[in-house]
């Protein structure tokens, strides 16, 4: 029953850590249909702030972020006009332009943080970091707890954002249909900008959120990335709850494999592979999709 | 391909295998580097460039390819002979990892194909039969780089010319016809998944050659470097920058690249921006230049002999 | 006892998500047959060659063709078995010229030619719809009537047993659709079955043996295209009034 718990509880507190991530992917792929493959950067730029802030200005990291957050967001709209911008339209589905272009960016990045931070193992240590709590007779770290505090917020924050302001309606409507929303007079180029800033937003966010519980490298990202690609390829890119669901989905898997077999942490890329490759392949629509056709699950494509 | 251009390869063909005969070791070891890049480049752009199916984890087929040889050596195998199976071996791999990974359109396929290197250097880093992180040495026995070479550029060559012989064969057409409109393709009977399968079969077992040819010159392999992430990058960075789909366009890339890497090696400074580099060359070419040096040689021809002309009389054209 | 039809549709239907658009279609196509498709727009007439050719999945329904079932097969088997459609928004492969686009369709269709055979059957299909003399173009530099004849020339390369035509006179002046309308005939002649979605009724209605007509994804009309088109059925489908249609 420990062992249940004790997924259950670990579970909850990743799903708020990787809704994070993948958010930051979901709305840029959402609003440009564009695959930011620079989102691992972001994050590991994201982690590499936040560690300035906390070691040379002693900012607390959950405090960063508030900082992070809008640093991140003009990033994201900077990277967006001067670079982003300029890819060729490609219709409906990413094109192979810009998933190269936005991997170069990343390269980029991983340069640029080896030259800044160089390439040594870092890690935030504050006075809570080693110190834990009991959740339903689960250990669980302060900071894991204070991330999934965080991740909540800012989530909810977003819903109401996306619900309630005009921006937010705006970002939903290019999202389910860019044409109808050109033809509202949605002007497309600048809420894709707030997206994109949006977008890094999270991740940079995100990233900071990383840095209080991994050390971490300029290299690290990648497992990250493939992680936020699983999650909205499960959940769907639509919507704050799809999202969540998805990573809900992928926290329960890797702590079940965790808790109840001796698969080690390093198989988690190939396994977050596996899960990914089976819902690219399984689920074209995500798991809203596969509940839409429950009778039938071979449906059309 | 012209006679001018026939002849044209033929001489550098004939010049690089006669190399040893008149340059040192030093600058022989060069031109075996540039081989080695011009076969990974070349292969890859058989599914990449023909297809237009980008993928970003080739390090594994090259590692494949290495390990087969080094394991089957290790076994008493002569070398030579460990080609072939670790080709096949690759080959098969590559259909495991194609018959569901094609049903991915495009940046989806990619994608996946990130997440497929990245499992296979952790596979090959933790099992311990392959020597596990620490890599694996090659049976002591003769050395012969001059053997290594002849090999290697002949590789190139043969490469080079399986690339030219496919580009203009029916299943090059068909490839052409999945890049650019895969619906419209099968459509018209094109069997996409199929040849997407042979296409990625054929780069991924000449890509183990160069592997099993790359363990035999260097004698010792390891996950880190023959997995590499970054060698899956720079496979794909050569047809990008030379210029994509082409026959030229990954041998001129290969040769940026290798002489980059070169340059990289001499300079301290730079050493470490390999990565700004990279990343920026990607950034450049596809913001102004996708087609590579081949397009952009393409529009400067156009530009000189748009400059050329005699100016037209009015009222003409 | 009359031959069995070419091709044989039982309770076709497709859906998207919430709406049904082709809604139970019964038809059969006998061979050599020009069978004309016409209904207004939105009506499930490109849905239904869709599903017909295996590029959707029909959502229930039986298809037969020469004799054998043939959904759930995929696209390009189909398309071998001598199945293949034109695409109403013409999509031409940009980077190949005229030539390398038709020896698509004659290498990987049913005639499955090679070499010195798939450049004599490109030539002659090139013969056929004009386009001999372009060649060696770029697809992406023909006008909108060339198009549409590379996307006939296309199909016809695959040596089909039945060809299915959609809207390929949209766009076209009265000149070139008088030279389409030559050109199925000349195709029907060749032995190739063709059905054909048209708006351009008058020109369906000069070609076609017999015409079907849909509306909001059922069959409302079948049969010679005099009695079709004057059906009150099918105008008020069309026009939602009285105005007698005229065949020409």
């Amino acid at each position: 029953m420990t062992r249940l718990l004790t997924v259950a509880v670990n579970s909850l507190l990743a799903a708020g850590l990787y809704a994070e991530m993948a958010y930051g992917l979901a709305v840029i792929y959402g609003v440009m249909r564009i695959i930011n493959l620079a989102h691992a950067g972001i994050m590991m730029l994201g982690a590499y702030v936040t560690l300035t802030l906390f070691s040379r200005f002693g900012v607390d990291p959950f405090l960063a972020f508030f900082l992070v957050g809008p640093l991140f967001l003009a990033f994201g709209m900077a990277l967006y006009r001067t670079v982003v911008r300029r890819l060729p339209r490609g219709g409906g589905a990413p094109t192979m332009g810009s998933l190269l272009l936005l991997f170069g960016v990343w390269l980029v990045l991983q340069n640029f943080a080896y030259l800044v931070w160089s390439g040594d193992t870092q890690s935030i240590l504050t006075s809570y970091t080693m110190r834990s709590v009991s959740l339903l007779g689960v250990r669980v770290g302060v900071p894991s707890l204070l991330v999934f505090a965080a991740s909540g917020a800012s989530l909810l924050f977003l819903n109401l954002l996306l619900r309630t302001t005009y921006l937010g309606k705006a970002i939903r409507a290019v999202t389910q249909n860019r044409d109808a929303a050109l033809l509202a007079g949605i002007d497309a180029e600048m809420i894709s900008a707030v997206a994109f800033g949006l977008g890094c937003a999270f991740a940079g966010v995100a990233g900071g959120m990383l840095s209080t519980l991994y050390a971490f490298t300029p290299d690290f990202g990648r497992s990250f990335l493939l992680k936020s690609f699983c999650i909205i390829v499960l959940g769907g890119m639509e919507s704050v709850t799809g999202v969540a669901a998805g990573a809900l989905v992928l926290a329960v898997v890797e702590n079940t494999l965790a808790v109840y077999t001796s698969v080690p942490i390093s198989f988690q890329d190939a396994i977050t592979f596996a899960i990914l490759f089976a819902a690219l392949v399984a689920l074209p629509e995500g798991l809203s999709g596969l509940f839409a056709r429950a009778p039938r699950l071979r449906g059309a494509r | 391909m012209s006679r001018l251009g026939a002849a044209a390869a033929a001489a550098a063909a004939l010049a690089a295998l006669g190399a040893p005969l008149l340059l040192g070791r030093g600058t022989l070891n060069d031109l075996w580097n540039l081989a080695f890049a011009v076969i990974l480049a070349s292969s890859w752009n058989i599914l990449g460039g023909f297809a237009g199916q980008v993928s970003l984890g080739y390090s594994a087929f090259l590692g494949i390819g290495a390990y087969t040889t080094v394991l089957l050596s290790l076994r008493g195998l002569d070398p030579f002979a460990t080609l072939v199976p670790g080709a096949l071996l690759a080959a098969v791999f590559s259909v495991v990892v194609g018959l569901p990974g094609f049903r991915l359109r495009g940046p989806y396929f990619t994608i996946a194909t990130i997440g497929v290197g990245e499992a296979v250097r952790v596979a090959a880093s933790s099992v311990s039969f392959t020597g596990g992180s620490s890599g694996v040495r090659m049976p002591a026995g003769s050395f012969d780089f001059g053997r290594n070479y002849l090999a290697m550029v002949g590789l190139a060559i043969a490469a080079v010319a399986v690339a030219a012989l496919v580009r203009r064969s029916a299943f090059g057409r068909a490839l052409a016809a999945i890049r650019q409109d895969v619906d419209g393709a099968e459509a018209l009977g094109v069997d996409s998944t199929r040849y997407k399968l042979a296409a990625h079969a054929l780069s991924a077992a000449l890509v183990a050659l160069a592997g099993g040819l790359y363990a035999i010159n260097f004698q010792y392999i390891a996950p880190g470097a023959v997995f590499d992430f970054r060698l899956s990058l720079s496979i794909v960075l050569m047809p990008i920058v030379g210029g994509i789909g082409t026959i030229v366009g990954p041998l001129l890339g290969a040769l940026v690249v290798s002489t980059i890497q070169l340059k990289l090696l001499e300079l301290p400074a730079l050493r470490d921006s390999y990565l700004f580099i990279y990343g920026g060359l990607l950034i450049v070419v596809i913001l102004f230049e996708p087609k590579g040096l081949v397009g952009l040689a393409g529009r400067l021809l156009a530009a000189l002999r748009r400059a050329s002309a005699p100016p037209r009389t009015a009222g003409a054209g | 006892m009359p031959a069995e039809p070419l091709l044989s549709v039982r309770g076709l239907a497709k859906r998207f998500g919430g709406l049904l658009a082709v809604a139970g279609v019964d038809f059969d196509v006998a061979r050599g047959e020009v069978f004309g498709v016409i209904g207004p727009n939105g009506a499930g007439k490109t849905t239904l060659f869709g599903c017909l050719v295996g590029a959707l999945r029909p959502t229930a329904g039986e298809v037969r063709f020469a004799g054998e079932a043939i959904v759930g097969r995929p696209c390009h088997a189909i398309a071998r078995r001598g199945l293949v459609r034109t695409h109403q928004i013409v999509r031409p492969f940009r980077d190949m010229t005229v030539e390398e686009n038709v020896a698509i369709g004659a290498h990987f269709g049913r005639g499955a030619h090679r070499g010195a055979s798939a450049a004599r059957a490109v030539r002659a299909v090139l013969e056929r719809t004009g386009l001999a003399a372009r060649a060696g173009a770029l697809a992406g530099t023909l006008t909108i009537g060339e198009l549409k004849r590379l996307e006939i020339a296309r199909a016809l390369a695959t040596e089909p047993a039945a060809l299915c035509l959609d809207e390929v006179m949209g766009g076209l002046n009265p000149g070139e659709i008088a030279g389409a309308v030559a050109l199925i005939r000349a195709i029907r002649e060749g032995g190739v079955t063709v059905l054909m979605i048209e708006h351009h009724v008058h020109a369906v209605a000069a070609v076609s043996d017999r015409i079907m007509v849909l509306n909001f994804g059922r069959k409302i009309a079948e049969g010679a295209p005099a009695a079709v088109l004057s059906d009150p059925a099918v105008v008020e489908a069309y026009l939602g009034s009285e105005a007698p249609v005229e065949a020409a």
